[in-house]
Formats: structure tokens, sequence, C-alpha cells
């Protein structure tokens, strides 16, 4: 027994000798033996990944944005803030600021409210309840290429399925033509957006909806709330985490807008459908302007900053507020 | 410390590594010239692999991916010819990456003057392309074709026959009007008034894709700027022309758009698409549409009704005047710069050229091209006779934004748009536009 003893100490004064002496070396700071200092080495591997395929690109964006790239020749020249300044007094930017802003404030609207509208539909107990709530996320699943090529048919004048439907209502059809107006084109293609993906909003709204308990519903009831007091006191203010997911989406699909401006009307008529993104790819891959398309990025860069900035605080707010 | 000091050693690490494959992308442009030393234009006899790339639509019995490296094999069993074909914004982002890695095919096609990112001049200026002027095929293929494929005086393209833009129209319909083939402009507007009279649509065009606006505006260029002063384009560069110099553009682009101020081009045209033009006209709701002979199978497939169609250059010159042709000869191959055999290369495209050889039947035969010279010249589809024949004639030009760097054509797409589009646009603003955006895209 005493000998077991004595092996004891002896072996932990040995592992005291041996940590002083490693805390010796390392200079007497304390040190976790968990995670020592050599384990930084193995994240070398995705430092590196990270830093050439991601911060390095993003850093060469700045680079380029003050030279005339054009993407092929690397004999290129500094041009300084020029690139800026033409994209300013083209008035490009603004241009593509306003059609974006349009864009995503159409689908976050139009999609919260007609998600939120469905996923109460969808929440209650009806027949084949099942099957309408496949039927509404079906959209979600085409590839934006087929669905902008179907509602290009869709809103085609005269002998599109909208014309024919005016048409056989008794209204004149041929003058319907949604993307060839300046004015409307934008709302036409904001509007596929929303039919293509409300059922994702839907989707998460259910989910949402459903973590609501029962009692507090039955509570409120009881104590003579209407549907609509319930809805605004009760169901509202319980899923408002659920409503912050469903804008920040909505607003990152908003401002990354590019799909049915390049499928279904190419930008145009004029530049009426031109977004931030479908800009840059048009600088970028019709003009073949490099630098220009990378100012233009590095300026949407701080636009979306700001958008983002803006949104986190008012929405912080209002989930406290709620 | 010590953790700051692992991280300094992490970010140099990166960073080196980084710098490596910098310099790794940028040593490219300098062997250029590098060529074999074998003796001057001898076919290896060893066995080799050369590669090509081509944009386009894989189709069925492909002529460049399945024919054309069978062929090269019969002609030349020791080479192989590897060919990929992408799809076109695919085809320039590959070309791009792999000319600016220093790894691009041995066969690349390239776009006469400044037309597209794959741009004979674009290439030729930043030493990617290899001089072809001495070559048989550049001969064949005839002085114009070699103009639009030249950098500095020196070839470095081969002319894939010819495309046109011309208007197709319903002869039916023209037949039951008493309408001839218009031969000058105000014949021209008065063939649309009798069909608009008539209760007809005249012309039926998809601006919703606004690259078709190119079709009508680059027959009337044709007629009114280039026969003036055949070298408008080139001196544009040099500042000597402008687009906003009078009688030139301003004039080309008020005749277009009295076509539209009059209703002879469908109302409703800027929500139309492409092929849902194509579809009116094949269906006989307009008798006429401005087209490219590229999309003569779309043109001539059966519709909801039966119908013969006609081809006519779209005639802008004022009555007593010849009629000018669009006709741009078409993309074709060109060598990389920094091939490891160029004589083989230059073998093969001079045999795929000749005119006669299995190769060239081969690819006169596969329908895609409109051929210019050597066999069958007389199997082209006989709408596109009167084309060729201004062609050989010398009075055709090529397609106008050929020879504008990139953009120019989007810009004056979209100025256009708005015109017609009730903006308030006005022709002097489309002209200034495009001059600027022209100033703005040139390099010399």
């Amino acid at each position: 027994m005493n000998e077991f003893y004595d092996y004891l100490q002896s072996e932990t004064e040995k592992g005291d000798r041996k940590l002083s002496r490693i805390k010796k070396k390392s200079g007497g700071n304390d040190i976790s033996l968990v995670m020592p200092k050599r384990m930084y080495f193995f994240i070398v591997p995705a430092i590196a990944l990270f830093l050439i395929f991601w911060i390095f690109p993003v850093l060469q964006l700045f680079y380029y944005s003050i030279t005339n790239f054009n993407g092929i020749n690397y004999n290129y020249d500094f041009v300084g803030l020029d690139n800026y300044i033409r994209l300013f007094k083209e008035g490009t930017l603004a241009n593509s600021i306003k059609n974006t802003l349009v864009y995503a404030i159409i689908i976050v609207i139009g999609s919260n409210i007609i998600g939120l509208a469905m996923a109460m539909a969808l929440d209650v107990k009806i027949k084949g309840k099942t099957f309408f709530r496949t039927a509404t996320f079906i959209p979600a699943l085409f590839s934006a290429i087929v669905v902008g090529f179907i509602w290009s048919y869709v809103y085609m004048p005269e002998s599109g399925m909208i014309a024919t439907l005016l048409n056989f209502i008794g209204l004149d059809g041929s003058k319907f033509n949604l993307l060839g107006n300046y004015k409307t084109a934008l709302y036409g293609i904001s509007f596929v957006d929303i039919w293509k993906n409300v059922g994702t909003t839907m989707i998460i709204y259910l989910a949402g909806l459903q973590t609501i308990d029962t009692s507090l519903l039955e509570a409120g009831r009881i104590d003579g709330c209407s549907d609509w007091q319930l809805l605004r006191k009760v169901k509202l203010p319980l899923i408002t985490s659920t409503i912050t997911i469903n804008v920040i989406l909505n607003v990152i699909a908003g401002l990354k807008a590019f799909d049915y401006s390049f499928i279904m009307t190419n930008g145009g008529p004029g530049k009426s459908t031109n977004t931030l993104m479908f800009t840059i790819y048009r600088i970028a891959f019709t003009d073949q302007m490099m630098g220009k398309a990378s100012a233009f990025s590095v300026a949407s860069f701080f636009v979306i900053i700001l958008i983002t900035i803006f949104m986190l605080i008012f929405l912080n707010k209002k989930e406290v507020d709620l | 410390m010590k953790r700051k000091k692992f991280l300094a050693l992490a970010l140099v690490l990166t960073l080196t590594v980084s710098a490596f494959t910098g310099c790794g992308s940028k040593s490219n442009g300098s062997t250029a010239d590098k060529s074999g030393t074998k003796e001057d234009g001898k076919v290896t006899e060893e066995n080799i692999t050369l590669t090509m790339m081509y944009s386009g639509v894989q189709t069925e019995n492909d002529f460049e991916t399945e024919v054309l490296p069978k062929l090269v094999k019969e002609k030349f069993p020791n080479i192989t010819l590897e060919v990929t074909k992408l799809p076109d914004d695919q085809y320039y982002t590959a070309l791009k990456t792999k000319l600016a890695s220093g790894e691009a095919p041995d066969i690349i096609l390239v776009q006469p003057k400044n037309a597209g990112s794959n741009s004979v001049i674009g290439l030729a200026k930043a030493g990617y392309l290899l001089d072809l002027s001495d070559m048989n095929a550049i001969k064949l293929a005839g002085d114009s074709a070699s103009e639009s494929f030249s950098y500095d005086g020196k070839v470095y393209g081969i002319a894939s026959g010819a495309t046109m833009l011309g208007t197709y129209y319903n002869k039916d319909i023209f037949a039951a009007n008493n309408l001839e083939v218009p031969t000058n402009w105000d014949e021209f507007l008065n063939v649309c008034e009798v069909l608009k009279n008539a209760g007809i649509q005249p012309i039926v065009m998809g601006d919703k894709d606004s690259y078709v606006l190119q079709f009508g505006l680059y027959q009337l260029a044709a007629n009114v700027v280039y026969p003036k002063n055949s070298s408008y384009d080139d001196q544009l560069g040099e500042g000597e022309t402008k687009f906003t110099d009078e009688g030139t553009w301003d004039k080309v682009l008020e005749m277009y758009n009295t076509l539209y101020e009059k209703g002879y081009i469908i109302e409703s045209s800027l929500g139309l698409g492409a092929t849902q033009a194509i579809q009116k006209f094949v269906d006989g709701e307009a008798a006429m549409t401005f087209d490219g002979s590229f999309n003569v199978n779309a043109i001539t497939a059966k519709g909801a009704i039966d119908f013969e169609r006609g081809y006519f250059p779209l005639p802008g010159n004022a009555a007593g005047e010849d009629v000018y042709a669009s006709v741009a000869p078409g993309a074709g191959p060109a060598i990389y710069s920094g091939t490891k055999y160029p004589d083989e290369v230059k073998a093969i495209l001079d045999y795929w050229y000749d005119g006669e050889s299995d190769l060239y039947k081969a690819y006169a035969d596969s329908g895609r091209v409109v051929v210019t010279y050597g066999y069958g010249t007389d199997k082209n589809n006989p709408l596109f006779t009167s084309f060729l024949d201004l062609y050989n004639e010398g009075k055709a030009f090529y397609w106008c934004n050929q020879a504008w760097p990139a953009g120019v054509e989007t810009e004056m797409q979209a100025l256009f748009s708005e015109m017609i589009g009730g903006q308030g646009t006005k022709v002097t603003d489309i002209t200034n536009g495009m001059q600027m955006k022209f100033e703005e895209l040139y390099t010399e």
C-alpha cells in the first residue's frame, strides 16, 4: 500500500516538474493541454483555401475597379476613379439601384403578405390540406429559366395566356403588353419572382404558425379576442422571428435579382429592368469591361452593406418591440 | 506573442502560395511566339493530339465534334483532333480562362473585326493568335473575308462562309396584293402602306429581345452609311468620323423609326420575344420580318398556314441608286499562338478550307454555313442567291457591330427601344449615346 502511495507521489511530482518545464518554455504563460498552440497549424489548409478563393478575389475586385482591364488583355492601365465617375455620370448606377430597390420592396411585401395569408389558410383543418400545401410549393421547385420562359408566353401580347383570357371575357387583349411597357415591365418580372418563391415563404410561415401553443389561442378566445385580435395580438408577436427570417430572405433575393431580367426582358425595354446584378453582368460580359464592372460591384457592395445595416437595426428593434 | 507569430506565418504561407498562382496566370503572354523547331511546312509523323474549341450547340452528327475529327484522322492518321463545343457564353468564359492560364486549345473560333469577346482584333492585339496570311485557305476565301479577319495588315482567321441579314416576306400575301419586291426605300414604304391599308400587319419584330433591332438597322446602314464611305468604321477609331455626323446614323435611325411611327412594325413589338415574332410570321399573321440567314430553318418551318417565303435585302437606297446587302463573313477558326504544332494545325485548316476536299464537302453539306466558293455553292438555299450575287459583286457590307467594340450596339438597342417605347428619346440622343459608348469602349 505504501509503495503504491510513494509511486503515486513520485509520478505526481514528475508531472508537476514537467508542467513547470513547459510553463518555463512558454514564457511562464498558462497553456492549455487540450488545445496546444501547435494545433493552429491544422487550420492553415482551411485558411489558405479561404484566402485564395474568397478573400483574395474580393480584394482583387477593389484593385481591378481602378483599371481598364477587359478580362483578356493583361496590359491594362490604371485609370484612377474614372470608372466610378463614369458610372455616376451615365446614371447607370442610380437607375440600377432604383430598379433593384423597387424590385426588392415589391417582392418583400408581396411575398410576405401572400405567403402569410396562404400559410394561415393552410394552417386550418380543411380537406385536402396536403394537396393544397404541395400545390402552392410546386412553383418553387422549377428552375428560374423554365419559369421565365413559361411566363414570357403568359405575358405575350395579343396571343399570350393573359391576353387570350382578356379577349375571352370581352376586354381588349391586344392592348395588353406588360413586358413591352416601360412603366410595367419591372412589376411584371417581380410578380413572376413572387409567384415562384411564395411557396418557400409560405412553408416557413406555416412552420412558424405551428409552433404557436394552442393553449395561448384558447386563452385568448376565452378572454374574448376576435379573430383579428387573435392574429394581431397573439399570433404575429409569436412568429416575429419567422417574419424576420422571411423578410431577410426576400431582401436578399431582391437584391440579387438577375434571373428574370435576364431571361424575360434582357434588361429592357431600354434599361427599365436593369438590376444591380444584371448591370454588372452586362458591363462585364457584353461590354467586356471588367474594370468598370468591378467598380460597379464595389459600389453595389456599399449599397448592399448600407441596406443590411439598416435592416439589422430596424428588424432587431421590431423584434424586441413586438 | 506566439499565437501572433503563428498567424503571421500562416498569412505569409498563404500569400506566397497566392502570389505564385498569380505569377502562373500572368506569364503566358510571353510564350506567344514559341514555335516548333521543325522544318517549315512539314507535318510531323509522330502521333500527336491537337485540341480545338468552338462555340455553338451540339447537334446530331455534329460537324465540328464528330465529322471533322473523323475526316482529319482519315487524312492525317497520326493526328487526333479533340473538339469541344460550348454554348456561346460558356465558350467566352472558357476561352478567356484558358488563354489567361496559357493552356488554350490549338484551334479556336474567332469572330471578324471587333465582334464579341472572341474578336479577331482583340485576340490578335493581345498576341494570342498566329499569323495565317500565307495560307492557301486565306487566298481562297477572298479579299473581303480576309479584310474582316485582319489586324495590322496580317490575317489571323479564316472566314466560314457568309451570313446575311435580310427581309423575309410572305410571297402569297405580296401576290394577293399585287406587290413586287421593292428596290428602293420609297417603294418599300409603299409596300408597307398598301399592306397596312389592306388590313395586314406589314412587319413583325420581336423587340423584347432587343438584338433583333440590329437586323433592320444594319441593312439600312449598309445602304446609307457605307456606300458613301467604306472606311467609316475604321475612321471612327481615329475620330475622323462620328456617329453624330449628319446623313449617317441619324438618317438610318430616322428611317427605321418611320416604320414604327407609321405602325408598319407591329405595335406590341417591345413585348414580343424573337421566337414569338418568328412564330407570328410563320403563322401568316404578318407579311414580313427582318431576320438573318442563320434563322432560315425557323422561318421556313411549317406554321398555321402554308405559304411561300421570299428573302430580299431591305432597300435603304434612294431611287436610282444601287441596293447594298448586309452580309457578314462568318466566324471561323484561328490558331492559338502558343500551339506546339503550328505547321500541323495549318495543314489541317488548309485541307479543311481548300474548296474541294472531302472535309470541305462535308463542311458545305453540313448546311450550317452558306459557302461562298468551291463545292456546294450551287446547293445554297435559293433564298440567298440574290444576296450572294451582291456579295460577289462587292455590293455588300459586313454587320456594323462587327467593327465596333462590343457594347456599342447594346447602347444603340437600349436607346432605340426607349425611343419606340415613347420615353422621349430622340435620334440625336441615340447617336450621342452611341458615340459616347464608342469612345468609352474603344482602345487603341
